[in-house]
């Protein structure tokens, strides 16, 4: 089933984004929430000072970088079993939120390792490594749809690439962490126990970034069904001035 | 219909037009030892980091050649739509997978063994059992880099940017036989640690059941319109 | 389970969209046994990918394309299809390409078919010649041979005509004679209006996705077809 009605198209971008509407105001105050508790509420790490205070946007985007993954897997699967392209807009713009977030995860944990653990990139860390995968996989998948027109030969391979994708990245993980423990890497983990104000602002930071994630992804999709819509105008327009 | 024989005949036909031309063979050959003269000069070639390294360099000269040879494996059949021909026939899109896989496979793993005898020669290595093992890996790697690598060559086939497009889709996803080629090489070649080498195996042969099963289950959805 | 009493081939409610753009859309239209359809249109009429369709090589946006009432992939055994790509491999020969085929389609004693494939299209001297030898007429009469050998109840021709020279198409009118004698169905894309209606039963004329007109052969004098052939193309 296709989209071939285009006012269906715009029906379910207005309820996304109306959707997105109710998210704005829980989410500045989450928002606002999770600077409060990350930078003043949470106390202050005794072994790596201020620069610790990044791991709370740095786990809340990792979190959402799977999670994104999850959800470009998913769209995927069920765009195979409906074929309904709708599934196939909301696995891209899963993709496209999701390699923002993992950006983001590959951009902070540098600044975060180089003043605790003396070094950039520790390659021997599961978490780490994989994220850079995950990162490849992403801009690979968007590649791929870059380079296919519009239809459903650029929606199943999308979807076949995305779940690919999504069966290897475990893999990936315990291959590095085999690796790790083949070869001690320098870090170990650091024993920084974590005191319940920053559990409690880990999750905050958490659910901001979840909510982050499913506005933004909503505002794509919508893009995306527009898109559709305003095609499926045009053509009409003109096949009519023929 | 016997299926396994189908799959062996699909096979067969990649390899007598291989034979026919003997063009990529030799070619993909020529441009792995290639790389491996290269990075002899890149290289300090007495010295022990570079030993440490030369497993690595083995494989990335088996696997970009083999990159290129999938590419090639679908040109084939998009030149005068062959792949139609096979789509319209009543088989089986799991079977013209496994067909096509196998016929990459064998054609990986002869230049595999060739580019192994280079390997040795350049790098000095004794004549030892522990080849025999490096040989059993590149059957296994030749497993799932082939399986995963048919199923996206056949979705590039008919991209302009396909040779660029296809590298860019395939290693992230075999990092873990990657590394577990590079790995399990340098256990049993310059280390001598059978124990490690057996779990980086382990690890293959999940990886290859895993991708194999998948390639079969997908690829209709790769070749059907 | 297949119904001989149904018609042959079926298609409801068939549409196909690239992106946007309908290439077919919501055709009708039933094939009987030992009919010979004709298929006109200008270019971009959605003649092309009609007859993927009917063959199983793209499937439909929506709508449907049913085989005797069985609608399973099984229909594609009994058919055959030629188009302007000869699928045939060019680094094998005749011999070599149809015994590939017979294998393909399950056919039993594959050497002896494909043997007596290559003379009844007058290729038996140049079975041990690579395809990449061949000249077009050779390809295109190796190409019908392909697409024939499974005895297939439906055939598929997508203009066969082109690029051919006199004596190949000689060879094909005389085959497709034969065909339709043999009461083979067939649907045909063709451009040669004289052509195709002097070989068809019923005739099909596609504008922009639609079916435009259908009528029997009887009903349509040559002049007759090619006056409502411009004029729908015109409308």
């Amino acid at each position: 089933m296709w989209l071939a009605n285009s006012n269906r198209a715009l029906g379910s971008a207005r309820t996304s984004v109306r959707f997105v509407a109710w998210l704005l105001v829980p989410l500045y105050l989450l928002g606002v929430l999770a600077l409060y508790t990350a930078f003043i509420y949470a106390p202050t790490e005794r072994v790596m000072g201020e620069v610790q205070r990044i791991f709370y946007f740095h786990v809340g985007a990792a979190w959402t970088a799977f999670l994104a993954f999850f959800f470009v897997f998913l769209g995927g699967v069920i765009y195979l079993m409906r074929r309904n392209v709708f599934w196939d807009y909301l696995a891209a713009a899963s993709a496209e939120v999701g390699v923002i977030f993992t950006t983001i995860v590959l951009v902070t944990g540098p600044i975060w390792a180089r003043p605790v653990w003396n070094t950039w990139w520790p390659w021997g860390d599961p978490r780490v490594t994989t994220t850079l995968v995950l990162w490849l996989i992403y801009v690979a998948y968007l590649i791929l749809r870059n380079s296919l027109g519009e239809g459903e030969k650029r929606a199943r391979f999308s979807a076949v690439f995305g779940i690919i994708g999504f069966i290897d990245v475990p893999i990936v993980w315990l291959s590095i962490r085999w690796w790790r423990t083949i070869h001690p890497v320098v870090i170990t983990k650091t024993g920084a126990s974590l005191e319940p104000e920053m559990v409690q602002a880990l999750i905050v930071s958490v659910a901001t970034f979840t909510v982050f994630y499913i506005a933004l992804m909503c505002l794509r999709l919508a893009m995306h069904l527009h898109n559709s819509a305003a095609e499926e105008m045009a053509q009409a327009v003109r096949e009519r001035s023929e | 219909m016997n299926n396994l024989k189908l799959i062996w005949w699909l096979a067969l036909k990649d390899l007598k037009i291989e034979y026919r031309s003997r063009q990529a063979f030799l070619t993909t050959l020529f441009f792995a030892v290639l790389i491996l003269i290269i990075f002899n000069f890149a290289f300090d070639p007495g010295s022990n980091a570079t030993r440490e390294a030369s497993p690595g360099i083995l494989w990335v000269a088996l696997l970009f050649p083999g990159i290129i040879q999938l590419n090639r494996s679908f040109q084939s059949e998009v030149e005068e739509g062959t792949l139609q021909g096979i789509v319209l026939s009543p088989v089986d899109r799991g079977v013209f997978f496994l067909g096509k896989f196998m016929a990459n496979w064998l054609f990986l793993v002869a230049i595999d063994m060739l580019i192994l005898a280079a390997f040795v020669v350049f790098f000095n290595f004794t004549l030892s059992g522990g080849l025999l093992w490096v040989l059993l890996l590149m059957v296994l790697v030749g497993i799932g880099f082939t399986a995963v690598g048919t199923v996206f060559a056949a979705m590039v086939s008919n991209i302009r940017i396909r040779e660029v497009l296809l590298p860019i889709l395939l290693f992230p996803i075999i990092v873990p036989i990657i590394l577990a080629a590079v790995n399990g090489t340098r256990e049993v070649l310059i280390h001598n640690d059978f124990s490690t080498l057996f779990r980086w195996m382990q690890l293959l042969i999940a990886f290859d059941v895993i991708f194999l099963a998948a390639g079969f289950l997908v690829f209709d959805y790769v070749v059907g319109e | 389970m297949a119904n001989p009493s149904l018609p042959l081939v079926r298609l409801t409610g068939l549409t196909k969209k690239f992106g946007a753009v309908s290439a077919v859309r919501n055709l009708n239209f039933q094939i009987h046994r030992g009919d010979f359809v004709a298929i006109f249109g200008p270019n971009g009429a959605g003649k092309t990918t009609l007859l993927k369709m009917v063959a199983g090589l793209t499937s439909p946006t929506s709508g449907e394309v049913k085989f005797e009432g069985d609608r399973s992939a099984r229909a594609r055994a009994e058919t055959g299809y030629v188009s302007h790509q000869t699928l045939l491999y060019n680094e094998l020969t005749g011999r070599e390409n149809l015994l590939f085929y017979a294998r393909l389609y399950g056919l039993d004693g594959g050497a002896d078919l494909a043997d007596s494939m290559l003379s009844r299209v007058g290729l038996a001297e140049a079975r041990n010649l690579m395809v990449r030898g061949f000249s077009r007429g050779m390809k295109q009469r190796l190409t019908l041979g392909r697409a024939l050998l499974h005895e297939p109840r439906l055939l598929l021709l997508d203009e066969p005509y082109t690029g051919l020279d006199q004596h190949g198409s000689r060879l094909l009118t005389r085959l497709l004679g034969t065909l339709r004698a043999e009461g083979r169905t067939v649907l045909m894309i063709t451009h040669n209006l004289a052509e195709g209606l002097e070989l068809s039963t019923r005739v099909m004329i596609l504008h922009r996705g639609k079916l435009a007109h259908q009528a029997r052969q009887e009903e349509l004098t040559r002049s007759a077809l090619e006056n409502l052939y411009f004029e729908i193309v015109e409308r």
